[in-house]
């Protein structure tokens, strides 16, 4: 029989029982839209955070203390002369160091608790931090240690309401500010806490808390590679603080040292493990799903024992009856399989416009590994569980298959 | 009635000690204990017995469905027993057709694509035959009128030509028909055995007729009666019925 003939007798076969090859397909459906589904939401939220990441920190590197806190003491193993030293090193550039300035910050009868930066110009560029009203902190606001003060978008919000902030005085803790400035909103709902915080001059900040030692710094790579940055402030730091640590171990270390793409290949890394994880879920279903169809397979042959038999009485060999078969199991899962495919595909692409109206743009990312892999597992199901009905069907004997009452 | 035309100097089917046996569990049940049969090219021949006597067992192997225990059965004068499935194939695709009691169409699929069923097994009839030879074929059985419809939605006489149409349709040496009135009133088993006469006495088909009864056993020129087994006579001594003329009697 020639393999056109085939498909068509499969097809005719698949067509002429719509119901049950719908539901033979439901399962193969159901598990190749869940893999494209779950596999596309993953990607596209995944590429959604490390957009969103690197929007705002590129070549970004930070440098905190590690360690125990002493009694109520902060960490104070970051000097300032360590910041003096790590300005010097030629592979970073705008360095910002970080007081913070743990107090309540007030506005007539407003009253926040909001992160309260002592830093420099710098740290805003660091961020991707941009202005909306007022001026930034400037070169003579640290040199003269003035008391000023730039306020996150939602800070200002929440302080001022819709009154203009810029020339007001807030206090913050016993010492008062001017409000010089206001930042613009990250616009981001998942970095929407860079909106809270109240900048003012590291100076300022330095003498209102008496602290010697930094809470942080901030700066950005002068090279591409970020990693290899890392590792010559780590080595430099190590040396500073008399740490010999050939082993790399960070627990040996009382800072850390770490560049913004570190965290964004942590995220990826989640990511591949988390997709990983459904398509292996999405294996299972898909095992059931070819169950189903062994199963169906395995009652339609049972029902049209006759017609093989009618078919082997005019002539079809076993190759033919097999190959009948087994295309069509194939067949149900291949279509099964595409229609999962644009289903979840879709479905996909509907969850990511959703969510773009509440969380800021989420890129739809369709996985072409995922499809690729979800249209071969429906193919493998197909033939792995067609195979042994359509054996069956073919080892029918032909004088048993027509005499059959069923 | 039309004269014989000339015997071949080799029969088309002959056996010789044939037997069968089936086999369940070390039991042994014989169902046919050496037939020695010779048929030749355009007879038209009825076997007869009762339910248990071996007709149908006899029917398959003769259309190879099905391989004799022992004994020989010679096709055209070629030995059969040690063929492969796939050369047992080639031949029901080519040589032999079968009508059988339950019609055994394809349900929701026309008459057309019915009887154009074996010419997708046939080894060398080419698609683009197809349409034409299975129309030929249906018009043989005056149904052409009906080539397009589901079979479901045919008579049951209308099924049990469209069968004969698929019969004929790889123009095979020999047709069996298997009780084919069996699931038929008197009027449209008349209809198909007129049918069945007429591929014989005009279209020179060769006919094997298996059935219990001998009013339908009349209608071929030849009754090879099995009991238990055994070819217990094989005549053409008797008065053949004519479907035609009982037809029209009945209009």
């Amino acid at each position: 029989m020639h393999i056109n003939d085939t498909v068509q007798a499969s097809y005719k076969a698949v067509t002429a029982h719509r119901m049950r090859s719908v539901l033979t397909m439901l399962g193969i459906i159901i598990g190749v839209g869940s893999v494209v589904l779950l596999v596309s939401v993953g990607r596209s939220f995944e590429r959604y955070v490390l957009d969103q990441v690197e929007s705002f920190s590129s070549h970004l590197i930070e440098i905190y203390p590690t360690g125990f806190e002493k009694f109520g003491r902060s960490l104070d193993s970051l000097s300032f002369s360590d910041y003096e030293a790590v300005t010097q090193l030629s592979t970073v550039e705008s360095v910002a160091p970080v007081i913070f300035v743990t107090e309540k910050v007030v506005y007539g009868t407003e009253e926040i608790s909001p992160m309260v930066f002592g830093t420099t110009n710098k740290f805003f560029a660091n961020y991707s931090l941009n202005l909306e009203q007022g001026r930034l902190l400037n070169e003579s606001d640290i040199k003269g240690a003035r008391s000023v003060a730039v306020l996150g978008y939602q800070a200002a919000i929440d302080l001022f309401g819709d009154r203009d902030p810029l020339g007001e005085r807030i206090r913050v803790g016993k010492r008062f500010y001017t409000v010089v400035g206001t930042m613009e909103t990250i616009g981001s709902a998942l970095l929407q806490d860079l909106d809270t915080p109240v900048y003012v001059p590291f100076t300022t900040a330095k003498a209102q808390t008496g602290q010697k030692y930094l809470s942080y710094m901030t700066m950005k790579a002068s090279i591409d590679d970020d990693n290899l940055v890392v590792a010559d402030i780590t080595s430099l730091l190590r040396q500073r603080h008399g740490i010999e640590n050939i082993d790399n171990d960070y627990d040996k270390d009382d800072f850390r040292a770490r560049s913004a793409s570190q965290a964004t290949e942590i995220v990826g890394s989640v990511g591949l493990g988390l997709t990983i994880f459904i398509g292996l879920i999405g294996g299972i279903s898909l095992i059931v799903g070819g169950i189903g169809i062994m199963n169906i397979m395995l009652v339609s042959v049972t029902e049209r024992t006759r017609e093989i038999g009618l078919r082997k009485a005019l002539g079809a060999t076993r190759q033919d009856i097999l190959r009948q078969f087994l295309i069509e199991a194939v067949a149900l899962t291949m279509i099964g399989g595409v229609i999962g495919i644009v289903g979840g595909a879709s479905l996909g692409a509907l969850i990511a416009a959703v969510a773009s109206k509440f969380v800021g743009t989420v890129p739809f990312v369709l996985s072409i590994p995922a499809l690729l892999a979800a249209a071969l597992m429906a193919l493998a199901t197909g033939l792995i569980f067609g195979i042994f009905p359509a054996r069956k069907a073919a080892s029918l004997s032909p004088m048993e298959a027509i005499r059959w009452e069923g | 009635m039309p004269k014989k035309k000339t015997s071949p100097t080799v029969p088309l089917i002959e056996t010789q000690s044939l037997t069968k046996s089936y086999f369940s569990e070390e039991l042994e049940t014989p169902v046919l204990h050496g037939i020695d049969l010779t048929i030749s090219e355009e007879e038209f021949v009825s076997i007869m017995g009762p339910s248990g006597s071996g007709k149908s067992t006899l029917m398959h192997i003769l259309g190879f469905l099905d391989q004799p225990t022992t004994g020989k059965y010679l096709f055209r004068g070629e030995p059969t027993r040690t063929m492969t499935d796939d050369e047992l194939a080639a031949i029901r695709a080519t040589r032999v057709s079968f009508v059988f009691q339950a019609f055994n169409l394809l349900p929701r699929t026309t008459v057309l694509d019915n009887v154009m069923l074996p010419l997708l097994y046939h080894p060398t009839i080419p698609a683009s035959e197809r349409v034409e030879r299975s129309m030929n074929a249906i018009k043989s059985v005056d149904l052409e009128d009906r080539a397009l419809y589901y079979t479901n939605q045919l008579s049951g006489g209308q099924q049990q030509r469209v069968a004969i149409a698929r019969a004929l349709v790889t123009s095979p040496d020999v047709i069996f028909a298997d009780e084919p009135t069996g699931n038929l009133d008197s009027k449209s088993g008349n209809q198909v055995m007129e049918v069945l006469q007429d591929l014989h006495d005009e279209g020179g088909r060769t006919i094997i007729l298996v059935t219990h009864e001998q009013s339908t056993a009349a209608h071929a020129k030849r009754i090879i009666h099995l009991l238990d087994g055994n070819v217990s006579s094989d005549t053409k001594q008797f008065t053949q019925i004519n479907a035609k003329k009982n037809n029209n009697l009945k209009k």
